[in-house]
């Protein structure tokens, strides 16, 4: 198992692997995405109070999900390159932040606009909404750290560093609406009985959307990652075969 | 069977008055994912483009002296 793991933090290994499953990643990924969307556009009932405004939630909440979870797994990525300097960990933490900040960026808009016409205005300092604007800033914040620094290995240890320190915002925005009293809602009680406030068909699509928009996010990640790859393993024999175009074995370009 | 909730495509894009919020965030989603997948893309073109120069660089670098 251990042997297994450490073959994988192999740059060629993932080049390889990611290469060979893209095209089956993707058909999947537009799958869900589009059924999911489509169906939570048009073939949800509207919403007895928000009317047809409350379909920006299809998006809202697994982008604001994903945000979160993009960050822990930055972090946890940062974890194992400070603790085992395994190359491939920084990389794939390098690739996280910009995904996650325009992730971010989406979840915070679309809670702006759902909330013009449902609360009366696109902003306020709530516990919620601050503490998500606080991610959008680590995540730039991460972005330009990097760039700042000459040495590629002093950059990726002290992003590390404060990939981990902003883990503590992430428990601020999961229970930031159980804490302090919000405009923002709480979470949404799902249930399989057609009785409840949220019924499957309300909520169904957006778990096609959620896992739609998590084969997206490996994708965008596998993509970015690779180009790391090909970047920091530039001087190494297979990655000049592979741009020479010599030996086609290690996955298509 | 999920059923169409519109009476027609008109009153879909209308989304019964919300039609500016909700389309502004749809589109904003949809750009956000397409510039995740083009940006990569187009780096990757550089990438490929600057190594095989350099490669080109260091390979007429070892011939000169012979030459």
């Amino acid at each position: 198992m251990w042997q297994w793991f450490l073959r994988l933090g192999s740059p060629k290994l993932f080049y390889t692997l990611t290469g060979r499953y893209m095209p089956w990643l993707a058909a999947v990924t537009v799958i869900l995405l589009v059924t999911g969307l489509v169906w939570g556009l048009a073939f949800t009932p509207p919403d007895y109070q928000m009317g047809e405004n409350y379909r920006i939630a299809y998006i809202h909440v697994p982008t604001a999900t994903l945000a979160m979870g993009c960050y822990a797994m930055m972090a946890c990525f940062s974890a194992g390159f400070l603790i085992w300097k395994i190359k491939i960990a920084d990389m794939i933490a390098k690739s996280c932040a910009p995904i996650g900040a325009t992730i971010t960026a989406v979840a915070l808009a679309t809670g702006s606009l759902w909330g013009i016409p449902t609360w009366g205005t696109w902003w306020i300092w709530d516990a919620r909404l601050t503490s998500t604007l606080i991610m959008l800033f680590l995540y730039v914040g991460i972005i330009a750290l990097r760039s700042a620094f000459e040495s590629v290995d002093d950059g990726a240890r002290a992003c590390a560093v404060l990939s981990l320190v902003g883990v503590v915002n992430l428990p601020i925005i999961k229970y930031s609406v159980e804490w302090w009293n919000t405009l923002h809602q709480g979470a949404s009680n799902l249930s399989l009985s057609d009785t409840a406030a949220n019924p499957p068909e309300v909520w169904l699509p957006a778990f096609f959307v959620g896992f739609g928009i998590l084969g997206f996010f490996l994708i965008a990640l596998i993509l970015r990652t690779r180009n790391e790859i090909l970047v920091r393993e530039r001087r190494s024999q297979w990655v000049s075969e592979l741009i020479t175009g010599h030996n086609t074995e290690a996955g298509n370009a | 069977m999920p059923e169409f909730q519109f009476q027609s495509f008109a009153e879909f894009l209308a989304m019964g008055g919300h039609a500016v919020y909700v389309w502004s965030s749809y589109a904003f989603f949809a750009a956000v994912i397409a510039f995740n997948l083009i940006q990569p893309a187009l780096a990757k073109r550089k990438i490929m483009r600057q190594q095989r120069a350099r490669l080109a660089r260091e390979a007429g670098r070892i011939q000169s002296p012979e030459n």
